[in-house]
């Protein structure tokens, strides 16, 4: 009887298999990068209905975070400037820009498209209902801005700078001594760890001692003053689910 | 292989004195108990029968899954992140902080006094109520009071103007009310609160309506005792009592802690806590201190439960015993019916001589519904007792000159009225049939929140505001005055009572869509200056209103006292026979889940189980086991109790051999479903379900009132073998929440108050039984001593005087045998890291079973704190109720043959122990283990925490918690609507509620928990967290401050320690009994390191660990129950030994 299969087919199965092997590989592959936060998320820079400039107002024109925010200290929630807020300044200044006709619709009753409804800005940063996150607490124990959204005073329109996914989360709380910095710096958002270091002998000497290098990194710099800060401060970033899901 | 089964220990010998139960099913230990006790949940979803179904069901649920994930595929094609807006305010509202909350005081006005209240809001959405504890009239908060917040939310709250049940418009109806009132001869008819400026308005209402009447009416509020008190002490006046001074009570059927207040009970507790409030007192110094509560009454209260003696005495009867009692008191009065006599009369006499022993420091309280002649005689015996301006205070309120409900009808009959202005919380329609059909005569107006049988009947109802939505005042009980905020303007532009008082005035109806400032806060504004607080100049006059805004009372303010000596004419009493099983007397009770019947719709109070009975979603009509006996109804309800014991027997089965698969498929859990019988008494009718209550007197029916306000036809699939005639006329009377829930009782009732005579019982002929949810033993824990009692007086038996009882709490049961427990697992991590590791915190709650009377509040607070869903009378009936806390309800006795032979049924009585029991976040938690996803698992400063988002619901927890704390969510409770027959199994084409109304109410800091999640008690998590992040806000304003800046301060776990008993969770702060401590382990000062040390050891001798001999270690720790009987009275030597053993 001759063979119904050919000789060639020998090797079939195999080859089949690492077909699938490799396409599954490869759907693991891409699942884990396009299907992650770290893509999702990152870059994430929708159109506001007024687009309000961070760079000229926080860089250029030097305004703390907290005038707009203002409740960021007090609450977990990072409050949205009121209409009434950016009218403290606007009825005086560039009152009759195109960008902010918004603001005139909702606050201007002298403005002819005046309707009293508030501004809608598009949520950039958002996290699951579940997570419980307090922005209180980590502007509390020295923990900055920056560490979670990027140089917003660098940017023109802002974005999502970090992916904020559950394992950026833990990254610090179980390594938090790459963002402690001084409580008066936390809303500095040019702050590096050397300058200031350079800048505060005194403190220079309680770090470092005497052997303080110049020429270190700003990574093993930071790390240094982030480490002396949490023994001197007991920082002890929770790692129990209870932190943030309730 | 066969499942191993962990065997506990048994009872040490000759230490069975008690026998425990929960139902009649237990008291006789049946079978179909057993395997109840056996399963973590009731028929949950195992409806597998043997192996073979086993593989095809696995099999199948093979097939789904993979059909499932396939499908799934598909949907990530649209996987877009969906754009989210952020819309803060045009002009910020002052104080308002996005995400935190406002706290404002307010006040729940109620007859008998004001609950005072402070109101959690998030911005501009009342969420949870608290009691305001720095007001001086502050007396905790009931379950009422807790879920009245729900009211406010419930989407079937009228809306419209309505005209005979029609529609009408706004417009309209201010014509209308102008026409109503036209003629002058208008009646008002208030609640029983009292309120200054509604006196204010009445006085200006009288002015211009020169024909006004005005009276005040509410269903239960106990016409003899005000009748009494009015004829005493004059009109308008009342007797509160002070417990604070009150060292012997005897109460004559008050529940006075609860469902009947005479005064505040803050100072009951205070004198009942062994080592005082704060858990400061060494309980031998304090043990003089202690009070001691007799009581007297016909079915169990929360009051009687609480008492040290009890005499189930029926309701007729009362009146002899009051009677003799006051001739041991010197007051000559005949006795009718004759004297109690042998081992009653020596009660009598004990409790006499004790009484008059604690001269001044001693109170009789006679039940509020009794007839004015024996309040007349109680008045009496407390003159003799000196209790006037010691334990009793007759004040002066401000509702003199508002006549009674019978003054009403009498004023209707007469022709004195046109229209009636019906502004009372009561339904008149539904409660009486007098005043139905008095109001039958004139025309009605009718202010509510509800579409009951007033509202509907009524000429013109006016959709009422909330007192949450309104302006007011109102006085507590000592007549402090206190304020009523509102925290939201009215959701559905329903008016106030004050804003439709004054629209009589000025003819203007306050619409709160148009103008947003309402009259009343005018008119209250007024009142306070010119009435309450007259000072001079204006910004005196602000200050001091702001003041009282802030704090909720003006400080100072309190009912004048009546000073003149009470002396009544001394009554002479009718004789009652004594009830046989021919000739029954029926009380009509005030229920504890709908009060008078205006909580019907309140879903958080149905589901709340009843706290004597733990029906649910019903009320029932109660018999002694002796009348249901010798009624020949006892064995069938024991039969039913059991699933029928003739059912199981036929199955062949030894009783520990059953299989799961055994269980019915519906007649779930041993008292699934109870008799019907009918009741007759004065010739009216009504069917409804008996259960067996214990402690009942012999011969007595009980029944709440409330009940029953609407039925449709799914309420006939309720019955089994048949059911009873029902008419579907009031369905709209009541929301998909009160509908076909219970039976009317108020027709039975008829013109008496409290109770009647002469009432017979019978099995319905059709042999129907009717499914009943009733939850006491559901979740029901093996193991020894669950709940201990101790007492003052000396044990016989094992010759233990009080000392030596209190340090045999911890031996208790079988403490005193199992060995210590070796823990398997290792206190620190792989990096030797401890696990407890935060030193800041570590949380701790104790429970004091000695104030606790089980009223419920806790577990309704815990419901509106952490957005626990209700899952309807079906689900209930299944086991499967959400309560993170249950309220278990134990009956204890002596075994039979403990008895001496001549006990009589006084002694017999059984004694009634509550226990909360929540999570108790174990140490050694056996849950964490058996997580496959690590959703539960422990935190840093000891709790047992649950990431909802993280369970996959295998349930394996539930099924190794020995506590039984933890609860599923077999449905998505919270999408779709329960409530709605049969809507849980329809799946996605079920009624959804997402969104409606009752959602403003969810708390945003705790998850709103789905379908397949289990859930669980975690100490309200969310409010320790906020603790513990505001005490780092605090050190980080302290380290800025710190010269040299914030590197120069060193931060310690001491100073991140949050304030000393700051943080208190939400069954803590509603307890008004101080049952609940909450506190840090490591704070020193903190309360909590009272009753245990830093390493969450017991120091209190009478704190005890449930389930100790588990080896859990658990954080939470009750504290026995003392009893302070009178060593002279008979059946003493049976008080104080209700330690539970249940096997």
């Amino acid at each position: 009887m001759a063979n119904i299969f050919p000789r060639w087919t020998n090797l079939l199965p195999i080859k089949i298999a690492i077909c699938l092997g490799s396409l599954a590989f490869g759907v693991v592959i891409a699942f884990s990068y396009y299907a992650t936060p770290k893509t999702q998320r990152v870059g994430y820079m929708p159109d506001q209905p007024i687009p309000y400039d961070h760079e000229l107002h926080v860089k250029q024109l030097g305004m703390d975070c907290r005038f707009c925010h203002s409740f960021v200290e007090e609450s977990g929630h990072a409050n949205i400037p009121t209409a009434d807020r950016c009218w403290t300044c606007h009825q005086h200044v560039k009152t009759d820009s195109e960008k902010l006709v918004p603001l005139r619709r909702a606050i201007d009753e002298t403005f002819e498209g005046y309707t009293g409804d508030p501004v809608k800005w598009v949520r950039i940063h958002k996290s699951p209902d579940y997570v419980f996150f307090d922005h209180s607490a980590h502007l509390s124990r020295g923990v900055s801005c920056v560490s979670c959204h990027g140089q917003v005073n660098e940017m023109r329109t802002v974005y999502q700078a970090k992916d904020h996914s559950m394992g950026f989360c833990l990254d610090c709380h179980r390594s938090p001594e790459k963002h402690l910095r001084p409580l008066e710096e936390v809303f500095n958002l040019d702050y590096t760890a050397k300058n200031y270091v350079e800048t505060n002998p005194e403190f220079q000497q309680a770090v470092f001692g005497s052997d303080y290098d110049a020429t270190a990194s700003e990574e093993v710099v930071q790390e240094k003053v982030g480490t002396f800060l949490k023994n001197h401060w007991d920082v002890q970033p929770k790692e129990s689910c209870a932190t943030c899901h309730r | 292989m066969s499942k191993r089964k962990w065997q506990h220990p048994e009872i040490p010998a000759g230490d069975a004195t008690t026998k425990v139960w929960r139902s009649a099913g237990e008291l006789e230990d049946t079978p179909g108990l057993r395997q109840w006790l056996e399963r973590e949940f009731p028929r949950a979803a195992e409806t597998m029968i043997d192996e073979d179904d086993r593989e095809t069901s696995r099999r199948s649920f093979m097939k789904v899954m993979g059909a499932s994930t396939a499908l799934a595929g598909f949907g990530l094609a649209s996987c877009r992140r969906p754009e989210e807006l952020i819309v803060p305010y045009v002009n910020a509202p002052e104080w308002v902080i996005p995400g935190k909350p406002l706290y404002y005081a307010s006040s729940i006005p109620a007859a008998g006094g004001a609950v005072p209240a402070v109101v959690t809001n998030y911005q501009g959405r009342p969420t949870k109520l608290e009691p305001n504890r720095i007001h001086p009239g502050n007396d905790g908060h009931s379950a009422f009071a807790q879920a009245s917040i729900l009211d406010l939310y419930n989407p079937a709250r009228s809306r419209d103007f309505l005209n005979k049940g029609q529609k009408v418009s706004r417009a309209a109806a201010e014509k209308q009310l102008a026409e109503l009132t036209a003629s002058g001869k208008v009646g008002f008819v208030f609640g029983e609160d009292d309120s200054a400026t509604r006196t204010r308005l009445r006085g200006e209402l009288a002015k211009k309506f020169s024909a006004a009447q005005f009276y005040s009416y509410e269903a239960l509020a106990g016409a003899g005792r005000k009748a009494s008190n009015e004829a005493t002490f004059g009109a308008g006046a009342e007797v509160v009592a002070d417990f604070s001074n009150a060292k012997c009570i005897l109460s004559l059927d008050s529940d006075f802690l609860e469902l009947d207040k005479q005064g505040p009970v803050k100072g009951y507790y205070d004198r009942r806590h062994v080592n005082g409030r704060d858990y400061s007192k060494d309980a031998i110094k304090n043990q003089k201190n202690l009070n001691r509560l007799y009581i007297a009454e016909p079915t169990y209260s929360l009051t009687g439960g609480m008492a040290d003696h009890r005499a189930p005495v029926a309701p007729s009867q009362l009146g002899r015993f009051l009677a003799q009692l006051a001739n041991e008191l010197g007051v000559s009065v005949s006795i009718p019916g004759g004297k109690f006599t042998g081992k009653k009369e020596k009660w009598i006499k004990e409790c006499a001589k004790d009484l008059a022993k604690n001269r001044g420091e001693a109170v009789v309280l006679l039940g509020s519904r009794y007839d004015k002649e024996l309040h007349d005689l109680a008045h009496l015996v407390n003159v003799k007792l000196g209790s006037y301006g010691k334990t009793l205070n007759a004040v002066k309120t401000q509702k003199a000159g508002l006549g009674s409900a019978a003054q009403l009808v009498a004023d209707v009959d007469a022709g004195k009225l046109d229209t009636v202005i019906l502004l009372t919380p009561a339904n008149p329609v539904l409660e009486s049939e007098a005043l139905k059909n008095a109001l039958a005569k004139v025309k009605t107006v009718q202010l509510g929140l509800r579409l009951d049988a007033t509202a509907r009947a009524a000429d013109l109802h006016v959709p009422a505001a909330h007192y949450l939505e309104s302006w007011g005042d109102s006085f507590t009980s000592n007549g402090v005055y206190t304020i009523v905020q509102p925290m939201i303007l009215p959701l559905y532009d329903g008016v106030s009572e004050l804003e439709l008082l004054l629209s009589f005035l000025d003819g203007k109806l306050h619409n709160s869509k148009v103008s947003k400032v309402s009259p009343a806060y005018t008119a209250v504004r007024k009142t306070f200056d010119s009435v309450v607080n007259p000072v001079t100049g204006a910004k005196a006059a602000e200050a001091a209103w702001m003041k009282l805004l802030r704090e909720g009372f003006f400080a100072g303010s309190k009912y004048a006292l009546v000073s003149v000596a009470p002396t009544p004419a001394t009554p002479s009493l009718k004789a009652l026979a004594e009830p046989s099983a021919k000739a029954l007397d029926i009380v009509y009770t005030t229920d504890g889940s709908v009060f008078d019947g205006r909580y019907i719709d309140n879903a958080w109070l149905q589901e709340a189980p009843d706290p004597i009975s733990k029906v649910c979603w019903d009320n029932a009509i109660y018999l002694s086991p002796e009348t249901a006996k010798e009624l020949g109804i006892y064995e069938e309800l024991v039969e039913l109790e059991k699933k029928g014991a003739a059912w199981w027997a036929s199955l062949g089965f030894d009783d520990r051999d059953l299989k799961k698969s055994d269980v019915p498929e519906e007649g779930e859990g041993p008292s699934l479903f109870a008799p019907v019988a009918k009741i007759k008494v004065n010739g009216v009718e009504l069917e409804a379900p008996v259960i067996v209550a214990f402690g009942m007197a012999a011969n007595v029916i009980a029944i709440s009132v409330g009940y029953g306000q609407g039925y449709d036809e799914n309420f006939a699939s309720e019955f089994k073998s048949g059911g009873i005639a029902y008419s579907q006329d009031s369905k709209d009377n009541v929301s998909t929440v009160g509908l076909n829930a219970g039976f009317n009782a108020y027709p039975l009732r008829g013109g008496v108050d409290y109770f009647a005579q002469g009432a017979s019982i019978a099995r319905v002929e059709n042999g129907a039984t009717y499914k009943m949810a009733r939850t006491q033993e559901h979740h029901s824990m093996y193991g020894r001593a669950l709940a201990r009692e101790i007492s003052t007086a000396e044990d016989k038996v094992y010759h233990r005087d009080y000392e030596a009882q209190i340090k045999n709490v911890q031996k208790q049961g079988m403490d005193s045998h199992a060995p210590m427990n070796m823990s398997l697992y290792k206190p620190e991590d792989r990096d030797g890291k401890p696990l407890l590791s935060d030193k800041s915190q570590q949380w701790a709650m104790s429970i004091d079973l000695n104030v606790c009377n089980g009223c419920n509040a806790c577990l309704v607070a815990c419901q509106a704190e952490n957005n626990i869903p209700v899952v309807g009378k079906v689900q209930v009936a299944m086991g499967r109720e959400m309560h993170w806390i249950r309220m278990d309800r134990y009956f204890a006795a002596p075994d039979n043959d403990q008895y001496k032979a001549d006990a009589d049924e006084w002694e017999k009585s059984p004694e009634m122990i509550p226990q909360p029991v929540a999570c108790v976040q174990c140490e050694a938690a056996p849950c964490e283990t058996v997580c496959p996803v690590n959703a539960t698992v422990h935190t840093e400063d000891g709790l047992n925490a649950m990431a909802y988002n993280r369970c996959i619901g295998t349930r394996y927890c539930a099924n190794n918690c020995p506590y039984k704390a933890r609860r599923f969510n077999f449905f998505d409770y919270n999408k779709r609507n329960p409530l709605i027959h049969k809507n849980l199994y329809k799946g996605p084409l079920g009624v959804k509620q997402e969104g409606d109304s009752k959602s403003l109410q969810r708390n945003p800091n705790v998850s709103v928990r789905m379908r397949g999640v289990m859930e669980k008690c975690t100490y309200c998590v969310q409010r320790l967290q906020s603790a513990k992040i505001d005490a780092k806000k605090l050190v980080k304003k302290e380290a800025l401050a710190a010269s040299g800046g914030s590197t120069k301060a060193a931060i310690t776990a001491e100073k991140l320690m949050p304030k000393t008993d700051a943080v208190r969770v939400a069954c803590q702060d509603a307890c008004d009994a101080g049952a609940i401590v909450f506190g840090n382990l490591l704070d020193p000062k903190s309360m909590i390191r009272r009753v245990k040390d830093e390493n969450n050891k017991i120091i209190n001798d009478r704190a005890y660990d449930l389930l100790n001999y588990v080896g859990t270690r658990p954080r939470t720790s009750y504290l026995a129950r003392v009893k302070n009987p009178n060593i002279n009275m008979p059946g003493k030597e049976y008080v104080g030994k209700a330690t539970i053993h249940m096997h």
